[in-house]
């Protein structure tokens, strides 16, 4: 097994680092107010490009559960992402589900669906891991492209309702909102909660074991895991959350289309994940807050976006492997080091 | 069904089997030796398409003008292949799998640009070239001269390249650095000349596949994405690394779209990803590969 | 780990900067068209006509005073790009209006996002009538182009000419306008030649790369005639692989085709492969046989110049007439705010250069016939043309 040196491992728990006063700071409560105000703050687009950011990091913070914290390369995340945003569409829109049902049924479905699959696919190699992943979610978008009646095909499912926000004017000071702004605060909700769990389960010995797994896998074998079992498991949840993220993205966008499964959103999630750093349970936020943010700026300027894209992956690879945690992180520690050395 | 009409869709399928054979089998290629899932090989492909194109209207279309801008496409991706072989793969071989499939990727975006940016967005294309214009009456079809010509061309290089591997100096050494490549380093053999010639070799056929479908299909932006999904079907299908194997993935792949329309309509597209599933399933290295 | 919080903090707070410039004093209209890929053909030259349009209108003076500024974007023809554009021109640039859009998969969808946030839309080309029927009208949408009803009964009015024709094939793109134009026609078909009878139907995907499994399969089934939907760059490649294949031979030319394949741009796109001798149709055959409106003519030489092109388009005009039909209806309504404008509207006549349209109070479109001949060689031009264009359909119900 080779030791994977380019991969950072999660930070060990309660070790004492200078610059404790840092860790101190209730960072996530932050960001989430910041999140939270937006309606409030900015405009109309700030809370587009807020919504995008957190449905993003969701999905990405899905995708690294698998891919940094079990070692698992999956490069058809998105069918699952493309299953929660279908279900919980043509539930809504055709059979005028409410969302309160629909939504979790689009995380039931998905989660079926990556029971199925990932059965399969745990048992495969590397390689063809990647490539049964990537089968399975050519399926979904062949599916999604072809079955007019039921997924409108090149039509799509425009015009998803909304779901029924009226109990939001109970709340004070959220009556006043836009609908699509409503459904912003119960989207970060839902975000919010679902990363919360996440964070929780990667921390607890479950996800060491996902670790280990991921670090060598013939030992974790030796001492008595049933690492298929934990794989499969890692499959199922990440895929589930990964459909929660495409529901919400099927609403937030107004329509779901069979473009958003096609391979290369599976491509675009990966980078988000590399780009914020996949050795750390918050880089996967973070690459996709500025991969948005980036492309929004770039795009006003030209119609090369994936140029720079392209761009900017070269670099992360040979230059900066940890991803912009990773890399910030090395340089807090070269900075405090440094200076308890003085 | 009339007869006719079963070899019409046969040769139609065997048509698109023999492009796929030659984009499909420098992928094979690449994979065999070097273990990478080149996801640019749809890239070359498509400059492939872009620069034929781009030669004809140099050298005007005349008869001779095709067969040329084809070799200058087919040799010019090669070369573009052995400069980002030595310039950037070099240094990720050590590395992660993960690193160099999103190097490939990330070629794709790049490459894919630079496509647009040399020669705009439109749906261009590229005229039969006239001394295989037309078409034979066989069976009572017709079948155009062209396609007779590309069903021919495949089945020549398989039979070409597995004769090369198997008989010569060259293919042995290819052979064993398909099996055991720390070996063969340690032998002493230049294994890292092995590599670029593979990829520069299974560049140039990308790209001579590409220069070869324009009078059959459109060049368009985006060709470059479609092709290599089908071309990775192809591979699982038969088993990467084998030249047979990647022949015959195309054959089954192109009989099965080609069929399919006919048998379920709105399925043909899923049928094939359907069988890579079942092909990895129950035998991830393909019908004639070897388990890794 | 305070590292990476950090991070996270100052990337939420600079994603917050405030992108989008503040509004200017023009009236906006946001125009996402496909302007890339097989579709571009058509797209470029509606975008063109909208924009000499603009152009015109705003050398006059503008509307109420105000100058028009076109907000042109790539939709690629795809529905979710489509719509993923017209809500950021929307909620990011704050466009007045929407026009545009190309395909009858972009439209609808478009129309969706056109009612959600009350913008009057109005459509060039769409032509399936899920755009206006009674499950999707609202207000907002209008729509220039013709309508698949419409095309199905001049093209079916076509093939009944033909006496010798029994048995008749239809191939058309996978899609809602694709199935809506073949269903229309085979109906009104059936009302005017209930002997023929339909041997094969085709339904390869909008942007197909290979039509040969198609052409095949359709050939084997030896119709009389062929009707086909297909458009574009589609109908490019499908005439690419049809025609040494003896498609066009063993049909004697017999295709009728109701998606605009006989403008000058999809000529001039196939040059000298072009299927000489079926039947096209244009809403402008840009080079008139007999007596020409002056309208028309002043119009085409005007994109010549415009567009710095010898021949002009077939397809400008569609994109001239929204534009028109749209700055018609803010003037009557004496504002550009959509519930005006879209009441105003309604009903409302407008002038094109080649005849008078309205857009219909009950469905908002215009029901606009177009013109269908023979594409034929000519010595004076190095591409097909349209011989003695026949405006069809003669009437229409309307409601």
């Amino acid at each position: 097994m080779t030791t994977q040196t380019t991969l950072q491992p999660a930070a060990p728990i309660g070790v004492a680092r200078e610059g404790n006063w840092v860790r101190r700071i209730p960072w996530t409560l932050i960001v989430f107010l910041v999140f939270a105000v937006v309606p409030w703050v900015g405009s109309r687009y700030d809370t587009f490009l807020a919504e995008q950011i957190a449905i993003d990091a969701l999905f990405a913070v899905s995708l690294n559960l698998l891919l940094g914290t079990t070692g698992l390369v999956s490069f058809g995340h998105v069918a699952y992402f493309g299953v929660g945003a279908y279900v919980c569409g043509i539930l809504m829109k055709t059979y005028e589900v409410p969302f309160l049902l629909a939504f979790p049924a689009a995380g039931l479905g998905t989660a079926l669906f990556a029971l199925v699959s990932g059965y399969f696919c745990v048992r495969l190699i590397k390689l063809y891991f990647a490539m049964l992943t990537l089968a399975f979610s050519q399926i979904v978008w062949a599916v999604a492209y072809k079955w007019n009646d039921v997924t409108g095909g090149d039509q799509g499912l425009p015009e998803i309702p909304f779901p029924d926000l009226g109990w939001m004017s109970a709340i004070p000071g959220l009556g006043d909102l836009r609908t699509s702004d409503q459904f912003y605060l119960l989207a970060l909700a839902i975000v919010a909660v679902s990363l919360a769990i996440l964070r929780r389960l990667v921390r607890s010995p479950f996800g060491r074991v996902l670790t280990t797994i991921r670090d060598n896998p013939e030992r974790a074998a030796f001492i008595g895991v049933n690492v298929r079992a934990y794989q499969l498991a890692a499959f199922v949840v990440a895929g589930t959350f990964a459909g929660f993220a495409g529901a919400l993205y099927g609403i937030f966008s107004r329509g779901v289309f069979a473009d958003y499964v096609f391979w290369s959103k599976s491509a675009e999630v990966m980078i988000m994940a590399i780009l914020g750093g996949m050795g750390y349970f918050w880089g996967p936020p973070v690459g996709a807050a500025v991969l948005v943010w980036l492309s929004q700026k770039i795009t006003a300027y030209t119609e090369y976006w994936p140029f720079m894209l392209g761009t900017i992956l070269l670099v992360l690879l040979f230059a900066l492997p940890g991803g912009i945690v990773g890399g910030l992180a090395a340089l807090w520690t070269r900075l405090v080091r440094g200076r308890r050395r003085a | 069904m009339a007869a006719s009409f079963l070899f019409s869709q046969f040769m139609g399928g065997l048509t698109t089997a023999m492009f796929l054979f030659l984009i499909a089998s420098g992928l094979s290629l690449v994979f065999g030796i070097m273990r990478v899932i080149n996801f640019a090989h749809g890239s070359f492909y498509m400059l492939g398409a872009y620069l034929a194109w781009q030669g004809v209207q140099w050298l005007h279309p005349t008869g001779a003008g095709f067969w040329l801008a084809t070799l200058f496409a087919a040799v010019t991706v090669g070369l573009l292949g052995a400069v980002i072989e030595r310039v950037f793969f070099r240094s990720l071989y050590g590395r992660e799998e993960l690193y160099q499939l999103l190097f490939t990727y990330a070629l794709v975006l790049i490459l894919g640009d630079a496509a647009k940016f040399l020669w705009g967005v439109d749906q261009l294309s590229v005229s039969t070239p006239p001394v295989l214009s037309g078409g034979i009456e066989i069976f009572g079809t017709t079948q155009p001269l062209y396609t007779l010509f590309i069903i021919a061309i495949g089945p020549a290089i398989a039979i070409a390249g597995s004769l090369v591997l198997s008989r010569t100096g060259v293919g042995r050494l290819v052979r064993a650095a398909q099996l055991d490549r720390e070996m063969l380093d340690a032998l002493g053999a230049n294994v890292g000349a092995i590599y670029t010639g593979m990829f520069v070799f299974a560049s140039f056929l990308a790209g001579l596949s590409g220069a070869l479908v324009t009078p059959i299909q459109s060049i368009v932006p985006g060709m470059d994405v479609l092709i290599i999904v089908q071309a990775f079907i192809v591979v699982v299908i038969g088993g990467m690394g084998s030249f047979w194997g990647t022949f015959w993935g195309s054959v089954i792949y192109g009989e099965v779209l080609s069929f399919g329309i006919l048998i379920f309509p709105g399925f043909s597209l899923f049928s094939v990803f359907a069988l890579m599933v079942v092909i990895l399933i129950v035998r991830p290295w393909g019908l004639f590969g070897r388990p890794l | 780990m305070g590292a990476r919080h950090y991070l996270l903090a100052i990337t939420a707070a600079v994603a917050f900067w405030p992108l989008s410039a503040g509004a200017a004093d023009t009236i906006k209209i946001g125009f996402p068209i496909p302007l890339s890929g097989p579709t571009a053909v058509y797209g470029k030259p509606v975008l063109a006509g909208a924009e000499m349009a603009v152009q015109e209108i705003n050398v006059n003076g503008g509307v109420l005073g105000r100058k028009l500024e076109l907000l042109s974007r790539d939709s690629k023809a795809s529905a979710d790009e489509a719509v993923r554009l017209a809500r950021e021109m929307i909620i990011k640039d704050s466009v007045d209006f929407l026009a545009g859009t190309l395909t009858s998969a972009e439209a609808p969808a478009v129309s969706t996002v056109a009612k959600e946030n009350k913008i009057v839309f109005v459509a060039p080309t769409s032509k399936s009538t899920i755009l206006t029927d009674e499950k999707h009208i609202h207000p907002y949408i209008f729509r220039v182009a013709s309508n698949t009803d419409v095309e199905g009964l001049a093209g079916a009015t076509l093939m009944a000419r033909w006496k010798e024709v029994k048995k008749v094939a239809t191939i058309a793109p996978d899609y809602a306008y694709g199935r809506d134009s073949i269903a229309a026609f085979i109906e009104a078909l059936k009302k005017q030649r209930s002997d023929i009878q339909i041997v094969d139907q085709q339904w390869p995907k909008l942007g197909e790369a290979d039509f040969t499994p198609f052409i095949t399969a359709q050939m084997s089934t030896q119709p009389d005639a062929v009707y086909c939907s297909l458009f574009a760059g589609d109908f490019v490649t499908f005439t690419k692989s049809a025609t040494p294949r003896g498609f066009f031979k063993a049909i004697n030319n017999r295709m009728i085709d109701g998606a605009e394949i006989g403008t000058p741009d999809l000529a001039q796109a196939l040059g000298p492969d072009y299927p000489y001798g079926v039947i096209g149709d244009a809403y402008d055959p840009v080079i008139w046989h007999g007596t020409e409106p002056p309208e028309h003519k002043k119009f085409i030489d005007d994109l010549k110049k415009f567009t710095n092109s010898q021949y002009g388009s077939g397809w400008s005009i569609v994109g001239y007439q929204a534009i028109y039909a749209l700055a018609e209806g803010i003037k009557k309504a004496g504002n550009t705010k959509s519930d005006a404008v879209s009441k105003a509207m309604l009903g409302m006549s407008f002038d094109t250069p080649v005849g008078k349209r309205s857009f219909s109070e009950k469905s908002h479109e215009t029901f606009a016939p177009e013109y269908w001949g023979v594409m034929v060689k000519d010595p004076n031009y190095p591409f097909a043309i349209m011989k003695d264009p026949e405006l069809l359909p003669a009437s229409f119900p309307t409601h």
